[in-house]
């Protein structure tokens, strides 16, 4: 009897066990669902629309036509990474829709061919102008969301857009953007390594592609308005000086960065101002480009603007931030911020 | 008399001209005009303003920011400060708030009531009016009143000293970490006063990211209302389960972990909001740090009664009056003699049990939704009311409190409450939707719905799951 009791309570526990056990499993399974259902929403669309592949086949061949190479079926396929029938398909429905012509094997694009590029051409750098200005996205992710976004703007909201960033000239890869009518103007610039040694240049133009060469440079902080010392072409590779470090390129990293000579002297010997020590003083150079937007405007408004003296005052507990005196106002700011503002440090 | 008519021709040149000039000038022009404002300046100011001598003045900032900011000073004194401002808020408010309850619940109230009954005013009009309206917004104003009254001027002090800016310079390392601003520490104590308050502080953020994340995470900040419950449920639940000479620390280490577990989640979801639905909100940091000057002791408490206080007791009453009368209507319309609010907390208990906690409970934090003030009162009412105990209270709809922990004890213990429901409240009142002046103030401070959605709805997910977490376990122990 007594047994058997026991047994029943402990069949009961089991079960409340067993009851709760069931409920734990079915949140986690509730939200590993939830988890694969957001992943799924972020991921990048696949392309297969066929609204992208016209846009994008379009642009191939725009940029074939800008640098006077000759677009093929082999390199399209390549572009688009589609099979050489896919491709095929792509190429009919573009005669048919009249925005290509064919000559041999190669392709043109027909005016209003070549006012579709533009337009997407457009979209896409008003897009990354955007996100460089108004976003704190990363400079890695802004081709990527704008090779998303060209593809679903329309015509009146990339207008919009326009006008809110002021209508730009430059995309912050510093690629002119084409103006509502489809006109765009090209700067002649050159490429590092059409430079002679020890000029002073600014850097135009950045190819975003490949990404790895696009990462190293901003990583060492080259960004379009950066200023640049050529110092040594040594065994296929370039010395330069930029902010203040020396940095070697290889001839097709230096081949990626347009540029134009300027003769500005404030831009050499310079030292980022987070190496500053406590009571030392020094005077404001310029503020990097990687500084930009609100971010750059703020720290202006703050009264950190070129030839200012700035002195490091005190250091937080973690040695970050760091507070500086600038027009007897103590300001903090912090490593990653003071890293990309430079100066020259007196003589005297 | 100067009409100018710009012909076709004229218009194409000058845009011309114009656009050939944004080509020259480039994509810098804010930072040119910028430099040369600057520049104009300073060479007015040299050329009138004359300096005499040095100025002493800035030597006291510099001491005094060597020791505010010093690695083994900086700390202590932070603490120390901290600790005193809640020290002076808890004691201080107390007998304000016992007088301020004195008369407002338990003698105008009564002669409210005797009034009405010398007009000859139906039941029902009486209840809905005084029982209901009057009796939530005098509890609200009689609770939160004297604590934020000592609390923000306090606060508003060494903001205005100058002091607080350096604790954000201190803690700015801890908040880089989560991707959020070293202010929101001052918004977050700001928070423990009151979240509304809190909330409004954020405007010392200036970077619109780290701004939306501190709006979000102040609910995190267990605030003035929810003290009271936290104190009453841990000595009841904790202090009970533990042998008598512990009772006393163990319910205030728990009161106190509570409010550091709220601190963490407030790291946690500033790291998750800035990596997940934040990422790309535009982000500026900076921070000054003013010289210090003597406060303007009269002036500061002048205008944090008015535009603290004042302000958030406003909001606060505006939500608490209809609150009360639904709170009133919900324990006394009834269908088939069961009262409305038996049916949603019949309907809702398997679920409230089921995260440990109660339909009595849950109904109450719907209903109670203007402050947390009021969700002990109504709980304690409710529970009187559902489980037809008498001897307790005033009446259905009538929120009251007890004058003894051990009555109210004895309440809940017989009315099925266990250490699991003690516990799971005490998690509950710290992870729930803000109270309405909160929401409000959020939507005010955002201007959107999306944020204040957010807002609102976070927390209160977070605080089922941990319960149903933490009743699971407890279940399977």
């Amino acid at each position: 009897m007594y047994k058997l009791k026991l047994s029943i309570r402990f069949i009961s526990a089991i079960e409340k066990k067993y009851k709760s056990m069931i409920y734990l499993l079915i949140t986690i399974i509730v939200l590993l669902i939830g988890i694969i259902i957001y992943s799924e929403f972020t991921k990048k669309q696949k392309i297969n629309n066929q609204k992208i592949l016209i846009e994008d086949s379009l642009k191939h061949i725009y940029d074939c036509e800008h640098r006077n190479t000759d677009c093929t079926n082999f390199s399209l396929s390549g572009s688009l990474s589609l099979s050489k029938e896919k491709t095929s398909k792509i190429i009919d429905l573009l005669i048919e829709k009249k925005l290509i012509n064919v000559i041999g094997n190669k392709f043109r694009l027909t005016s209003e061919g070549k006012n579709y590029a533009l337009q997407v051409i457009r979209i896409h750098r008003l897009w990354e102008k955007y996100l460089a200005e108004k976003t704190s996205v990363g400079e890695n992710e802004w081709h990527t969301i704008a090779e998303i976004e060209e593809h679903n703007t329309s015509i009146e909201k990339a207008n919009k857009l326009a006008a809110q960033l002021g209508n730009p000239f430059l995309d912050p890869h510093g690629d002119p953007i084409p103006n509502e009518n489809g006109e765009i103007i090209y700067n002649e610039t050159l490429t590092l390594n059409q430079v002679k040694i020890n000029s002073i240049v600014k850097v135009e133009h950045i190819e975003d592609e490949p990404k790895e060469t696009y990462k190293k440079l901003f990583n060492n902080g080259i960004y379009i308005g950066t200023i640049l010392k050529v110092k040594n072409v040594l065994n296929e590779k370039i010395i330069i000086e930029v902010n203040g470090k020396e940095l070697s390129l290889s001839i097709s990293e230096a081949d990626n960065i347009n540029v134009s000579i300027v003769s500005e002297v404030n831009y050499e010997n310079v030292i980022p101002l987070s190496s500053l020590k406590i009571d030392e003083s020094a005077v404001i150079s310029f503020l990097s480009n990687g500084i930009r937007g609100q971010q750059r405007r703020r720290l202006l408004d703050l009264g950190i603007v070129p030839n200012t003296i700035i002195t490091a005052r005190m250091k937080s507990l973690n040695d970050d931030p760091t507070a500086y005196e600038v027009r007897g106002t103590l300001i903090a700011l912090r490593k990653n911020q003071s890293d990309l503002i430079f100066v020259k440090k007196n003589e005297s | 008399m100067l009409k100018t008519k710009i012909d076709m021709d004229k218009k194409e040149e000058i845009l011309k001209l114009a656009n050939k000039y944004r080509w020259e000038l480039g994509e810098n022009l804010h930072d040119s005009i910028l430099e040369s404002i600057y520049s104009d300046a300073s060479n007015i100011t040299n050329k009138v303003v004359s300096k005499i001598g040095e100025k002493p003045k800035f030597d006291w900032d510099r001491l005094i920011d060597k020791l505010v900011t010093g690695k083994l000073t900086g700390f202590p004194i932070m603490f120390l400060l901290l600790a005193l401002v809640f020290w002076l808020t808890i004691s201080g408010a107390n007998y304000p708030s016992q007088f301020l309850s004195w008369i407002l619940i338990d003698n105008v109230h009564h002669y409210l009531k005797m009034f009405s009954q010398f007009l000859s005013f139906p039941n029902w009009l009486s209840g809905l009016l005084i029982d209901g309206a009057y009796l939530a917004t005098a509890w609200v104003v009689s609770v939160m009143l004297p604590p934020m009254a000592i609390f923000f001027p306090l606060f508003t002090l060494l903001e205005d000293f100058g002091y607080l800016p350096r604790v954000a310079f201190n803690l700015d390392f801890l908040y880089k970490k989560v991707g959020a601003h070293g202010k929101q520490a001052l918004t977050m104590s700001m928070g423990f006063g009151c979240n509304a308050a809190g909330v409004v502080a954020t405007r010392i953020i200036d970077s619109p990211r780290e701004r939306l994340i501190a709006i979000i995470t102040n609910n995190f900040s267990l605030c003035n209302g929810r003290w009271p419950t936290q104190i009453l449920i841990a000595t009841i639940f904790i202090g009970g389960a533990v042998p008598n000479y512990l009772a006393g620390i163990a319910s205030s280490a728990a009161v106190v972990f509570i409010a550091l577990l709220g601190v963490s989640f407030s790291f946690i979801v500033s790291l998750f909001l800035s990596k997940t639905l934040l990422k790309g909100e535009v982000s500026s940091f900076s921070l000054e740090l003013p010289p210090y000057r003597p406060p303007r002791i009269l002036q500061t408490i002048y205008t944090s009664l008015i535009d603290r206080t004042l302000i958030v007791l406003w909001r606060a009453v505006v939500f608490a009056a209809p609150a009360g009368i639904i709170i009133w209507l919900v324990a006394n319309i009834s269908i088939n003699n069961i009262s409305l609010a038996e049916y949603f907390i019949n309907w809702v208990n398997p679920f409230g049990l089921l995260i440990g906690l109660n339909g009595v409970i849950i109904l109450a934090y719907v209903i109670a939704i203007p402050a947390n003030e009021i969700v002990i009162p109504t709980i304690l009412m409710l529970t009187v009311l559902t489980n037809n105990i008498t001897g307790f209270g005033s009446g259905a709809g009538v929120m009251f409190e007890l004058d003894s922990v051990q009555q109210t004890e004895y309440l809940l213990r017989n009315s099925g409450w266990s250490l699991l429901t003690g516990i799971n409240l005490m998690l509950f009142s710290l992870l729930h939707n803000p109270c309405s002046t909160t929401i409000f103030s959020i939507y005010k401070e955002t201007k959107s719905v999306k944020w204040t959605l957010i807002s609102t709805f976070l927390p209160i997910v977070l605080g089922i799951l941990i319960c149903f977490l933490v009743a699971s376990v407890w279940n399977m122990i």
